[in-house]
This record gives C-alpha cells, structure tokens and sequence, in this order.
C-alpha cells in the first residue's frame, strides 16, 4: 500500500493502489476546493507533487507522495467573512434568565426551570449566536444580561472537506456513516469555535445557557442529525420546521444548555432568511422592500405592507469565485475591485495589497459590469469583436480580458456569470409577478450575506442582476442571519412572532413556474 | 428572383444563423414557389444554419439566447415547407425518449438538448421531468426508440440514471438501447462508472454524440 504525506497538515495516510489524492484528503480531513464535485473539470483542487501541478481529483496514488497544498490556515486568516449584520431596536427580553435565592442560582427557560448553579453567578449569562453557512461558520458569543456582542470568530465550514456545495453535501448525508461523519466536524468545529473566543474573553462555557442556530435548511439538518435526503429531491421537503429548541445538544456549553432553531419557511429558504426578515423588520415595512442574499443559492424575499413572498434560486457556485477559470476566495491576492477609466486604463485593488492571484466574487462582478459598461463586453454577453483595449487579447483562439498574464475572465467565464445573474434576475422577476408589483414600485433593496457585503451597486446594476430601476435603492446590510439570530436570542417574544410570519410568507417555487424558462432566457443578457 | 437554388438554400442558412424569423419565412416561401424540394430546402437550407448556430454555440460566441432564436427561425421557415414535403420522400427518423430524472424540475437543460435534436431531424419524445427510471424504460419500448436520454441538475438524483440501467439489464433488454446522460453535475466519469453509452457536456455536442451513438 502506497503512503501519501501531506506535508502543510502534517497528516500521512495508508491507501489502497489507485485512491485518488482528494479521496486520501478527504478520509484525513483535508479541505480542498472542489466546487465541480472531483468530477475534472473546475481546476480548483490543485496540489503540487515536486515541482508539478496536478488536480487532486484526477491523481491517482500509485507509489510513495508527498503533497503540498495551498495552506488552508492561512487563507482562513485572510478571508473576508462579514460577521456583523444591520439590526434594529428591541426591548432586552432573554429566553434565559438566572435568579440568586441567597444559597444558589437558578437558571431559567422561559419560565421552566433548566437548573441550578452553586453560590451567584446570575451575572455570568451568556448565549451564543451561530450562522451555518455552507461555505463559512460564523460563532458569536452575547452576555443576555446587557445585550451586548462580547467576541465572534469565524472560518470555513469544515464540512467542505467531504462535499463542498450543498446539494453533494444532501447526497453526502443521504446515509447514516456520511451524515454522521458531516455532523461530527460541524459539532467539532463549533466547540473549537466557542471555546477559543470564550477562552479569549476569559469566559467559562459552563455560563453559555442557549445557543440560536441560523443558516440554511440544508445545514440545520446536518447539525441537528436529522437526514437531510428529502430536501434534494422534488418536492423538496424540510424535515424541520423549527420555531422550538432541538432536544440533542452535543455542544459544551452548561450542561442544561438548550439549542433554539428559528422557524423554517421551506427547503431552500431557511432559518437564517428567517433571521435576516426579523433583522430587517420586513413584515413591518410599510414601504416595498426586496431582501436578497446573494450566493449559491439566491434567496429572496420581497415585502409589502406585511405581505411577504420567498423564493430561492439555483445561481450556482460561480458568486463565490468557483467554476470560473481564475476565481478564487476573497482572500489575499484576490481582485476584488475593479474599474476601467474613461482613457482604457484598469484600476485594479487586490486583497491584502499583494500581486493578484484570482479574481474573487466581488472581483468578477465588478469585472464584467466594467466591461458590460464600456461595451467591451455585448449585451449578448460575446466580447467585442474588435480590439479596443489592449488587456482584450486571444488565448487558445478566444477571447480573454488579462488583468495580469495570470489572471484573466474568458468568454467561458462570462457565460457562468450570466447564468448566475439571470437565475437571480428571474427570480426577482417571479416575485415582482407574484405580488403585483411594478420594478419602480420597489423602495428599497436589501443585499444581505457575507458575499453581498463586499459588491457594489453600480456593478449589479451594470450586469443586470438588479433592473436599473432599483438605482440609488440598494443597501448592503450585512450578515443578518447573524444580527437576526442575535435578536432570537435577547427576545424570547420574536420567537412566537417570526413562527406566524413564516408560515405565512407565500413560498414560490420557481421551477412549478410555467413562464420561468422564458423569463430565465430573457434574464442571460446584459 | 435570380437566385441559383445553391444561392438559396445559403440565404436561409444565413436567416437562421442571423436568427432571421421574417427573412426564413420570406425564403421558404420562395423556395416553395421556386418549386423546389421542400425536404431539401430543410435539410440543404435551414438545418444547415442551425448546424453553424451549434458550432458558434461551441465557441462561446453564441449562448443559449441565441440558440432558442435560430431555432424560431428555423421552425418559422419549417412550418411553410412541411406541408409541401412530398409523403413518400419522409424516412423514417430516429426516435428518441428523453426526460429528467426522478426527483428532479430543472428541465431547462433537457429541453434544450430535445430543440436541437429535433432541428438535427430527430424524432424527441419527451417524457418531461422528475421521470421515475420506470417510465424511461416502459416508454422506449412502447415508442420503440433506439436511445434513451435521461438529464440530471443535482447531484441528489443522479443515483437514478443508473437506476435506468440496472432496469434494462434485470429485463434483459440493455442491448436493444443506446443510454446516454447529460446536465450539470455529470461527467464522462460518471457516465462510465454507471455504464451509460453515451454523455456529452452541451446540446450541441449531443447531436454529434447521438449520431455517434446510431453509427451515422
């Protein structure tokens, strides 16, 4: 049996002739990129054995190795994950609570009694916040007696090691051992997470009492244990629907610590949509407001006037950076802005101010947005055919936009982006439908998610994901599935509230749709 | 007019490829006036236009958008020749079933692929979408089709392609059909770790691929 060493991560394994090197990964924990699910084709589990470059997915181990991979600690350091989300006032009003009765300390639930802790401790309560992401894992720990956010820490959810977007990640978790294993890192994970911030505020995690899971219904399953196979099939059930504490708690936090899941609205709509609505108060606007989160998966919600209706759409991988030729992460060395002057010169700004190594998702957009602006690029989306600027140059007999030699958007790439934006674009279109509503009857619109944080209007605008009427009307409003689960947290009454408002949100499937492949074809162009 | 036949023929070629719906129309009747072969018209004029839409859709010049509206204007032109098709000229055409997998509604794809094999002259029965493995089998054999064409968006139903096979091999009946599979997350990889005979990575290369496939 051939032994394969990775040398950054320290960890060898023994495997059978002909294991692929991200099977040897994976079986060690090790997480690569692999957006195209090890089928060849995205280039991103790149690995180098000597001096040679090889796709980790297609390297077959035959004898002794030593792989180098790009070191993961360093781009968790280096990545820009927005922690903190718009929010609003609200009255301090802890599902938790602990009263001194002069010999102990009783903690409360509601109005149950959870336990009881020797001596006073009634000014030690804290709670913590979690957002499942697919991508990313954000944990903040908040004192419940002043409301206030004491430490947060973020990084990339483990789970990507196995499987790394979320429907390989349902196929992944189809079967006991993969969802056991998928709950195990997260679980793992958290704790480390928890500790660690605790430990650095200098916090015991015995005087955690409740913990709000926010994320997406996908995720929730895999942390609740729950087999997440129905939601990747149609008619694409939730197996939760949330609004209650989960009974199973694995976390270390006080051994009568609860875990709260917000309400559930559907399978692609999940708790932290839920977090994000009470974060942005929608179902109290008066106004119209359009709440989208731009990622993987498109989620929206538009409101008026206490109606709401949700959707979600399959944009695909391509916002974060993944399955375009040189997209990667927004960590260092990323584009992540980008403007062309009025004489064709580009401006370019690259994370942590470093030779570019990739383009990441705000990059990409800003990217063709320029281009779609200045017409290098064509409303059908082909480059131009002549050469009006001089980073427009053939590569392999197509057209390519070089930012560098290295990093450079191919005609391929632009196709990607279209689909992207036209799966979001469309599913504006079905909500605006839906409801009735004109594009110019729309006040504002909200930009949540990590990834939305960093884009700027102009350049959603330049591609056409937003119709230009919602010029001047976008904000970015942060991580509000982490503000969102914050207010869970500090007021028990939003808990009753937010059941009743997701059930009543009109969940809009677009596939059911008759009209959305016309509308989706009409959304492809700039 | 002054057109040479060969001149026309060119000239709807061009119509679809411009994706021309008014211009297809208007040369298609001319060729119907002309007198000439309504069969040929299609096969020599218009099909050849949707051949060049496909080869541009393979460069990345033309996408999606594109391809839906050489195919309108290759239809347009269709529907004046069709009924001057002399009966007896008509072969018979290759019949395919095609649909998307049990637990799956993304059918853009699939019908993508069914629109430009019908314009290549195939005959698509399509059986539409979240299409148990059953059905793929029962309606090949009824329809009598030589190739089965199951689509797939999400990694969570592709199991169920190679439920498709496993069907055909338990009846015995696997050599009777030509299976191939396509869609988002599936590889040639795939295709061959289930046994399928065929895949192909967009609508244009599986007209080439079913063509590979019947030996023509």
């Amino acid at each position: 049996m051939p032994e394969i060493i990775f040398i950054n991560e320290q960890k060898t394994l023994f495997v059978a002739e002909g294991t692929t090197i991200l099977n040897a990964a994976r079986q060690l924990g090790i997480v690569l990129e692999t957006p195209c699910n090890g089928i060849g084709t995205c280039g991103k589990c790149k690995i180098k054995i000597g001096s040679d470059y090889f796709l980790a997915c297609q390297k077959s181990i035959t004898e002794n190795i030593v792989v180098i991979t790009e070191n993961k600690e360093q781009e968790n350091r280096t990545l820009k994950i927005v922690s903190g989300g718009q929010s609003f006032s609200y009255q301090l009003k802890p599902f938790i609570s602990k009263q001194f009765d002069g010999e102990k300390t009783v903690v409360y639930g509601g109005n149950a009694v959870l336990g009881t802790e020797p001596e006073n401790t009634s000014e030690l309560c804290y709670g913590v916040t979690v957002d499942i992401g697919t991508t990313t894992l954000v944990v903040a720990i908040i004192d419940l007696s002043s409301g206030k956010e004491i430490a947060s820490e973020s990084r990339l959810n483990p789970q990507s090691a196995y499987a790394q977007d979320v429907l390989s990640r349902i196929h992944f978790a189809s079967n006991n051992e993969g969802l056991k294993l998928l709950q195990h890192v997260l679980i793992d994970a958290l704790n480390e997470m928890i500790g660690a911030i605790a430990d650095k505020v200098k916090i015991s995690t015995k005087n955690i009492y409740e913990i709000v899971y926010s994320g997406n219904t996908a995720m929730l399953h895999l942390a609740c244990g729950i087999n997440p196979k129905p939601l990747g099939q149609y008619p694409y059930i939730t197996q939760i629907h949330g609004g209650e504490h989960v009974t199973e708690s694995t976390l270390n936090i006080s051994p009568f610590g609860v875990i709260y899941l917000p309400p559930v609205i559907s399978a692609f709509v999940g708790p932290d949509i839920t977090s994000g609505i009470l974060a942005s108060q929608l179902y109290e606007q008066k106004e119209t407001v359009l709440f989208i989160d731009i990622g993987t998966n498109g989620e929206m919600v538009l409101a008026k006037d206490g109606c709401l209706a949700a959707t979600s759409t399959a944009a695909g991988p391509a916002f974060e950076g993944m399955n375009i030729t040189c997209g990667m992460r927004a960590g260092n060395g990323a584009v992540e802005r980008f403007r062309i002057a009025d004489d064709g010169s580009i401006d370019v700004q690259v994370i942590g101010g470093i030779r570019a190594t990739g383009i990441c998702g705000s990059g990409l957009l800003d990217m063709t947005g320029e281009l779609v602006r200045t017409r290098i690029i064509g409303k059908n989306g082909r480059f131009t055919s002549q050469k009006i600027i001089d980073h427009l140059q053939e590569k392999d007999g197509k057209k390519t936009f070089f930012v560098t030699d290295e990093v450079f958007l191919t005609q391929n790439d632009v196709r990607q982006i279209q689909l992207a934006k036209g799966a979001v674009r469309s599913g504006i279109e079905s909500l605006l439908t839906k409801m009735n509503l004109m594009k110019n009857e729309v006040n504002r619109v909200e930009i949540a998610g990590s990834f939305g944080y960093h884009l700027n209007e102009k350049s959603l605008l330049n591609i056409g994901l937003l119709p230009v009427e919602f010029e001047g009307k976008v904000k970015f409003v942060g991580n509000t599935a982490q503000s969102g689960g914050t207010a869970f947290l500090l007021n028990k009454d939003f808990r009753t509230k937010m059941i009743q408002v997701a059930s009543e949100i009109q969940k809009i499937e677009l596939a059911n749709n008759e009209d959305f492949e016309k509308l989706f074809v009409a959304s492809l162009g700039f | 007019m002054g057109k040479t036949k060969d001149e026309l023929y060119s000239a709807m070629s061009g119509a679809v490829v411009d994706m021309d719906e008014d211009l297809s129309v208007q040369l298609s009747r001319e060729a119907v006036e002309t007198g000439y072969d309504a069969f040929e018209a299609i096969d020599q004029g218009l099909t050849k236009g949707m051949e060049r839409a496909g080869r541009l859709f393979d460069e990345g010049e033309y996408f999606v958008p594109e391809l839906l509206m050489c195919a309108d204007a290759l239809n347009a032109g269709v529907e004046i020749l069709k009924p001057n098709i002399k009966t007896e000229r008509q072969e018979e055409k290759h019949k395919i079933v095609i649909g998307v997998i049990a637990g799956d509604t993304h059918d853009i794809g699939k019908n993508l692929v069914k629109l430009m094999l019908s314009t290549a002259g195939f005959d698509v029965i399509d059986l539409g979408r979240d299409v148990p493995p059953s059905a793929f089998v029962e309606h090949a054999v009824k329809e009598n089709a030589k190739i089965i064409m199951i689509s797939s968006l999400m990694t969570t139903t592709m199991d169920g392609m190679a439920d498709v096979i496993n069907l055909l091999n338990e009846k015995g009946i696997r050599n009777k059909f030509k299976v191939a599979i396509g869609g988002g997350p599936v590889s040639r990889k795939f295709a061959d770790k289930i046994g399928a005979d065929g895949y192909s990575s967009n609508a244009n290369q599986a007209i080439k691929m079913v063509n590979e496939l019947i030996g023509r």
